[in-house]
């Protein structure tokens, strides 16, 4: 799943730069608050821990061999924040000294792997963990959380090298860098992630963690008490399908604009015109007009809302319950 | 003596498959020759600053990936052969192996768009593939690994990232040392069929991790009797060589070459 340099555009690199600037400087002030100094050289460690853990290969059917990435495991043996400093260090490594994945392409390869893998791998098993408070739901979550985390890892990658040949295309048309449309990268990844690598990593997870809870439950990571609310792993999951919504070359179904809607068809018949009220009514002129921003490349652009759009409905909905918070909180007194 | 001491019994054991052990073996011994080989690096004959080296490599990459110009590639690529050719063979042999294995790689990718007729975008992704590959390995290959990442302490990477890339590089080797020989008593204790081998692979890594956990505090607790407050700074002064402004004079030319060919 490493990306090496030139299969994905500069841009497309310096947006997962951008995408993964916040994740780093949360994790690392996460570390910092949560774990005392003494948990510094762990990180370190643990780094080498998920470096040598790649080198571990396990028999497939057929005669061949495969590695996990771990992503899910670290992520459950040391807590989410330090996982992603730990495997963005791996692929640093990796990256830098032993030319395995790009430079340009590392934040995209962290994006892929120290956070989609480690982090929404975590949430789904500590979603499932919370809820099924037996060691059968414990190890259901881990199974679900490991394959699911690395299959949208695969996913987020099938993307990132779909959306290049759609953006990045020299004057002749021709694409400049990884060629193949989504069409074909998706299940070019998707399958073999889905058949054979996610069942390793389920299967390598499950393996290491039960061996590491019978002979020294104390060692791993206890995690935060409160719930995790399940809206957490939707909105990871929704801003990493959002490159998808390029793929669409219409516009959403009611949502024409005044120039698109005499080119609707409706009952095998083009609308032909455009409704006067429509061409001449109000214009409201977004800050993100059709999701993408002046001056940078469409996918940046739509990125960007997604982000921006996921943050203010977060706002919205805090502001809502604030609301409700302060009206539970009066109702007994009165 | 007992009789069945003296008598002969011809012992063959059943054919076992114990590939992926070897493999794990191989991969680890990769990693760990490479690590050892580091300590045996003499410094460059022309001692070029670190930092320099770590930012030519990056820029070099990126204009590498922005560029859509042929020539200016081949300048590039002309260039990386002269280093090459500089160093040593031993040297030159690993950086080309790995380089030439990933570009292959690439091409056979795309090699389905080739026969849709667009051997032009191919032929250029490999050779940017490659070109990338053998500037990054030559930077690996020639700069002893903790100067560069104290070089990327100049570029403002914080210290708690380079304390944790530098304890990394470490243990990656004492690690690899430990879990090298749990695989080697796996290999030697399975005589004949053992099927318990897949189990005893989670054994491994599971007591890697529990190791390393071992490894963390002892380290912290040696740390804190030194004296460590988390903090983390680098000693060595700037001085400028003759080398180092030779050095700089190859990134202007470059950074020329590639505004004069490389249009973006």
């Amino acid at each position: 799943m490493h990306i090496p340099d030139n299969y994905l555009s500069p841009s497309t690199c310096m947006v997962m730069g951008a995408a993964m600037l916040p994740v780093w400087t949360v994790a690392v002030s996460k570390v910092k608050t949560e774990a005392t100094k003494a948990k510094l050289p762990m990180i370190g460690i643990g780094a080498a821990f998920s470096f040598l853990l790649m080198m571990f290969n396990i028999p497939l059917p057929g005669g061949t061999t495969g590695h996990a990435i771990g992503g899910t495991l670290l992520a459950i043996l040391l807590g989410p924040y330090a996982a992603c400093i730990a495997i963005t260090v791996t692929l640093f490594i990796q990256a830098l000294l032993f030319g395995d994945g790009g430079i340009l392409s590392f934040a995209a390869n962290s994006f892929n792997m120290a956070f989609i893998a480690s982090f929404l791998g975590y949430f789904i098993y500590k979603f499932i963990k919370d809820r099924a408070k037996t060691a059968k739901g414990e190890y259901l979550g881990i199974i679900v959380g490991s394959y699911v985390g690395l299959n949208m890892a695969a996913l987020a990658t099938a993307i990132e090298f779909g959306i290049q040949p759609l953006l990045f295309t020299n004057a002749e048309g021709l694409p400049l860098y990884s060629p193949y449309p989504l069409s074909v990268s998706i299940p070019a990844m998707m399958i073999p992630h889905l058949l054979v690598a996610g069942v390793i990593e389920a299967l390598f997870t499950v393996a290491i963690y039960s061996f590491i809870k019978k002979v020294s439950p104390d060692t791993i990571f206890e995690g935060t008490k409160h719930k995790i609310h399940p809206i957490y792993g939707l909105l990871v999951t929704l801003i990493c399908l959002t490159p998808l919504g390029l793929l669409a070359s219409g516009t959403a179904w009611g949502e024409w604009g005044a120039d698109e809607i005499k080119n609707v068809v409706s009952g095998g018949k083009q609308l032909g015109f455009t409704p006067a009220g429509m061409k001449n009514g109000f214009s409201f002129n977004a800050i993100l007009p059709d999701y993408s921003v002046t001056g940078l490349p469409e996918i940046a652009g739509y990125l960007l809302s997604a982000v921006a759009g996921v943050a203010i409905m977060m706002i919205i909905f805090k502001i809502i319950s604030s609301f409700h918070k302060k009206n539970s909180r009066e109702i007994p007194k009165s | 003596m007992p009789d069945w001491l003296v008598k002969n019994q011809p012992y063959s054991p059943p054919p076992d498959k114990d590939q992926f052990i070897n493999k794990s073996i191989l991969s680890i011994l990769r990693i760990l020759s490479k690590l050892k080989s580091q300590s045996g690096y003499q410094m460059d004959k022309f001692q070029v600053n670190a930092a320099l080296k770590v930012a030519f490599t990056f820029l070099l990459v990126i204009l590498l990936s922005l560029s859509t110009s042929y020539t200016f590639i081949l300048v590039v690529d002309v260039y990386l052969l002269v280093v090459l050719s500089l160093m040593e063979g031993k040297e030159i042999v690993k950086i080309l192996s790995v380089s030439l294995a990933m570009a292959i790689f690439t091409f056979m990718i795309l090699l389905p768009n080739v026969v849709l007729g667009n051997t032009y975008t191919s032929m250029m992704i490999t050779l940017k593939v490659l070109s990338t590959l053998i500037a990054v390995n030559i930077l690996s290959h020639s700069t002893r690994w903790h100067s560069i990442t104290s070089a990327l302490r100049r570029f403002g990477v914080p210290n708690i990232f380079i304390l944790v890339l530098d304890i990394t590089i470490k243990y990656i080797s004492m690690l690899g040392d430990f879990s090298l020989n749990m695989l080697y008593s796996l290999k030697l204790r399975s005589v004949g069929r053992n099927n318990n081998k897949y189990a005893s692979m989670a054994g491994i890594s599971g007591t890697m991790f529990i190791k390393s956990k071992e490894m963390a505090e002892d380290m912290y607790a040696a740390m804190e009797c030194r004296g460590f407050t988390g903090e983390y700074t680098v000693h060595n002064k700037w001085k400028w060589s003759m080398a180092d402004l030779l050095y700089i004079l190859k990134t202007v030319a470059i950074i020329t070459a590639f505004l004069y060919w490389g249009r973006i």
